[in-house]
């Protein structure tokens, strides 16, 4: 029987964890681009060449 | 170069394209050029970034309804094979592994890598060509590689009271192995630095190298004389081998596996995109800074300075 245990604790544990990563990488992704698109949110509204607005 | 994250269409990053002449925007001026916008650096960075397409509500939704009905059915799955389900007449207990080995090994085979191969395929073919058929295939062989891996050591954990070895140079167990070598090198070849088109050319011509190995896994037990038994499922003529209570068991177990396969390409898939969001932005909102740092109070450029002069 433990050989069957160990089979089924194998295959959730990696399971599992590999999920948990994925959503972690999910919401780590998700900050980071919201940081970047934050930072290029306030840089000033370009003025078209010659002065024209 | 910027790429639009779920399309694959250019560009999502606006920035204000000065001198208009197609030339990279955030780059120096030519220095035969005279830029006399008075704020010229400000012109040269860029106005905001699109954030990626965000994710829609049906979709969270469709994405947490999947995730909930694959944990049930995994744990209706254990429930049913570890405690409900009879031993067999000949493996005895052990049998209570066929219960998630085969559903791995299908999730892996046949949903994960044939995935990918119907996606290179997409990505390669001229008329349907898009990077998200490339993220498409990125997702599914890294889910399916996983799900490889639990394959492996599943069955090599079944084989070990049963045939007395953990691991056995059997023609079904060694072309699996190879396979999961050719998809790590997939994934090993997508982390090369490159441009996403060449990346995704050169990864889906990889992709179906290596799916070459699927059908020889499928007709390995057919073809050669080996330890391991043949399909119980997807036999030629799909006559299940299993029957009762264990062969509802086994079906549950497929199902819930590939509920588990699709949560997780649809997670995996959101990850492609943001990475691929990051990659093309950042550089850009990097050059960007560093070229503010060079600007004059009054906002004059050192290129455009020396365009002017």
């Amino acid at each position: 029987m433990r050989y069957i245990i160990a089979g089924y604790v194998v295959v959730l544990a990696v399971l599992f964890f590999y999920a948990v990563s994925l959503v972690w990488r999910r919401r780590r992704l998700a900050r980071a681009v919201a940081r970047v698109a934050g930072a290029g949110a306030p840089l000033p509204t370009p003025v078209a060449p010659g002065g024209g607005s | 170069m910027t790429t639009d994250s779920s399309t694959g269409a250019p560009p999502t990053t606006e920035v204000t394209a000065f001198p208009p002449t197609g030339a990279h925007p955030i780059v120096e001026a030519p220095p035969n050029s005279t830029v006399t916008s008075p704020p010229a650096a400000a012109a040269l960075r860029p106005t905001g970034v699109t954030p990626p397409p965000a994710q829609s509500a049906r979709s969270r939704t469709t994405e947490r309804v999947i995730g909930a009905l694959a944990l049930v059915g995994t744990v209706a799955t254990v429930w049913l094979g570890l405690w409900v389900t009879p031993p067999d007449a000949v493996q005895g207990d052990l049998v209570r592994l066929v219960y998630i080995h085969p559903g791995v090994a299908w999730v892996a085979l046949y949903l994960a890598f044939g995935l990918a191969a119907v996606s290179s395929v997409l990505y390669l073919w001229p008329r349907t060509r898009a990077l998200f058929w490339d993220r498409l295939a990125a997702a599914a062989v890294e889910v399916g590689v996983v799900f490889n891996v639990c394959t492996l050591v599943s069955g090599s954990i079944w084989g070990k009271p049963t045939w007395g070895v953990w691991w056995a140079w059997d023609a079904r167990l060694t072309s699996t192995a190879v396979l999961l070598v050719l998809f790590l090198g997939y994934l090993a070849l997508r982390r090369v630095p490159a441009e996403p088109e060449v990346r995704a050319r050169r990864s889906a011509f990889v992709a179906l190298f290596a799916a070459i190995d699927i059908p020889i896994v499928h007709f390995s037990v057919d073809w050669w004389n080996t330890l391991h038994q043949g399909a119980t499922v997807l036999n030629p003529g799909l006559t299940l081998k299993i029957h009762g209570s264990m062969a509802w068991t086994l079906l549950l177990g497929f199902v819930a596996l590939t509920l588990v396969f699709v949560w997780m390409l649809l997670v995996r898939y959101r990850v492609g995109v943001l990475e691929d969001w990051l990659a093309s932005n950042e550089l850009d909102l990097a050059l960007a800074e560093r070229q503010s740092e060079g600007t004059d109070p009054d906002g004059a450029s050192p290129s455009s300075r020396v365009g002017v002069a």
